[in-house]
């Protein structure tokens, strides 16, 4: 191989070398995907998400059993009408 | 006998880059692997609110950003009866002392001190001082006026002084307004590995963690020991990490411990923080490196982080002397080791791309911290380091300069913040 197509080639292999290098960076430049900055966590953050989780928790602890609910109306109705 | 003694040459910068490489490669790891086993504990182990804590705040024409951590100080969640906030105008010519002087009348836990013409002007140590003069804490905690941190940073950050070894706490800083451009962009990564897996990473082996001047709090008996900031030193915040090593106690950092800061937006600002930094860490290690080795009351292993952190902005230069000479041997003659000399061109790979936060830490850090597609930026950071290598070498002819021809008068080297970050983060 005559020394200047070697040359040639080293030139190439390295620019493109630089090129899928740089391909991620100029990528990301033009439409960046990132989200930062970076949200530091705040304890009032993680207080309020443990407040919500707690109040969703109580929320349900007072809500009526459905299926329980429906036993207990099938009951009643069931039952003799002691008015009559 | 010129090509045998560029050879020696050669193979001792090799051999230093390989340390240095050996050092990130180590970081890196502990860093990966610790964040791995302590995933579901980086909580806050107890809020302990027991220290009286006083927030100091060094500010010179600040205005635009000023009053943002004053409210933002204001919202803490430590109580409130246990600190007082001491914020020094340094001579500002701007609207900085009377922002400060319209949050006190609001907030007598706030004191603004004034410094006049003569005493104002000397730099963030001279200003950190004047404020130690006022201080009744126990903990002293120093902010940039710049910085914006998370609501219960105080307690964060006190849970390190529960080791009375423990002299100093830092915590983590995160660049607010990332998105800006480029140059912002970049620094977020330096940060990213600077933060994340480096200063972690020497918490977890038990090194030396550094005290970067802000988001971080000392013992106030421990500065009055050490007799407060060194106004002489440029890097204020490395001089006082080694005074407090030298002097007995521990720098721990706290990871979870977060601040937002505001970075140069502009490759002129870079340029001058970079070159500041340089020249005073460089200061610092012809100042400590030999108290560092002789000391007594440091390990073996604090001793070698010591020794190389110390020297760490001596590198790009020692790199940049690397190519010289490898470039010079390449000509005179393939020399007798010249297989050696492929063996090293990984090693000169990466410290091309290496930077102060090199390449495998901004990588794994960005993954720690989720940000994968972050680290699509990470081939820019060639450029930065190139950027590194003339900054360094100008810093460093500068300190030869004035160690030759006398000392110059330490000032302020501002870097003007705009204070638009906070619209990047909703809070």
């Amino acid at each position: 191989m005559a020394l200047e197509e070697f040359q040639k080639l080293v030139v190439i292999a390295f620019g493109a070398f630089f090129f899928i290098m740089l391909l991620p960076a100029l990528l990301e430049l033009k439409k960046p995907g990132d989200a930062g900055p970076r949200r530091i966590e705040d304890c009032s953050v993680l207080l309020e998400e443990q407040l919500r989780i707690a109040s969703l928790e109580r929320t349900e602890d007072m809500k009526f059993d459905q299926a329980l609910v429906s036993k207990v109306s099938q009951i009643i109705a069931a039952l003799p009408n002691l008015e009559t | 006998m010129i090509t045998f003694i560029l050879e020696i040459l050669f193979i001792f910068l090799s051999a230093v880059i390989f340390v240095y490489l050996v050092r990130h490669f180590v970081f890196t790891l502990t860093a990966l692997r610790s964040s791995w086993r302590r995933k579901k504990l980086n909580s806050i182990n107890s809020v302990l609110c027991p220290y009286f804590v006083s927030i100091v705040i060094p500010a010179r024409n600040e205005e635009r950003v000023i009053g943002r951590l004053l409210q933002r100080i204001n919202e803490l969640t430590y109580p409130k009866e246990r600190v007082e906030i001491i914020a020094v105008d340094d001579g500002s010519s701007d609207g900085t002392g009377t922002i400060m002087e319209n949050f006190a009348k609001t907030d007598s836990r706030l004191k603004v001190i004034h410094q006049n013409q003569e005493e104002s002007g000397r730099g963030k140590a001279s200003a950190l001082n004047a404020a130690l003069r006022h201080v009744n804490g126990e903990i002293v905690v120093c902010f940039d006026a710049d910085y914006y941190p998370q609501r219960d940073i105080l307690e964060r950050l006190l849970n390190g002084f529960s080791d009375p070894e423990v002299g100093v706490v830092q915590g983590r800083v995160t660049v607010l307004n990332e998105p800006k451009n480029i140059v912002t962009r970049l620094v977020a990564l330096e940060r990213i590995g600077g933060y994340r897996v480096d200063q972690y990473a020497r918490q977890i082996l038990k090194l030396i963690p550094q005290f970067g001047g802000t988001v971080g709090a000392v013992r106030r008996s421990l500065l009055d020991h050490i007799g407060g900031w060194d106004e002489s030193a440029l890097a204020e915040d490395t001089d006082l990490t080694f005074r407090v090593y030298l002097a007995g106690y521990k720098v721990r950092y706290i990871n979870e411990a977060e601040c937002y800061e505001e970075a140069v937006e502009s490759w002129h600002a870079y340029w001058r923080q970079r070159r500041r930094w340089a020249e005073g860490h460089m200061e610092t290690a012809f100042k400590h490196t030999a108290s560092v080795l002789k000391n007594r009351k440091l390990t073996l292993r604090e001793k070698v982080d010591g020794v190389l952190l110390l020297n760490v902005y001596f590198m790009p230069i020692l790199v940049l002397f690397s190519w010289i000479i490898g470039f010079s041997l390449f000509f005179l003659g393939p020399p007798q080791w010249i297989s050696a000399f492929w063996f090293f061109i990984p090693l000169s790979f990466y410290s091309f791309v290496g930077n102060f936060a090199p390449f495998f830490e901004v990588g794994i850090g960005t993954y720690l911290d989720g940000r994968s597609r972050a680290s699509w930026l990470m081939p820019l950071l060639l450029f930065t380091f190139l950027y590194n290598v003339a900054i360094c070498t100008k810093a460093f002819a500068d300190l030869c300069l004035s160690k030759a021809f006398g000392r110059k008068q330490r000032g302020w080297f501002k870097t003007i913040h705009f204070g638009d970050g906070k619209s990047y983060i909703i809070n």
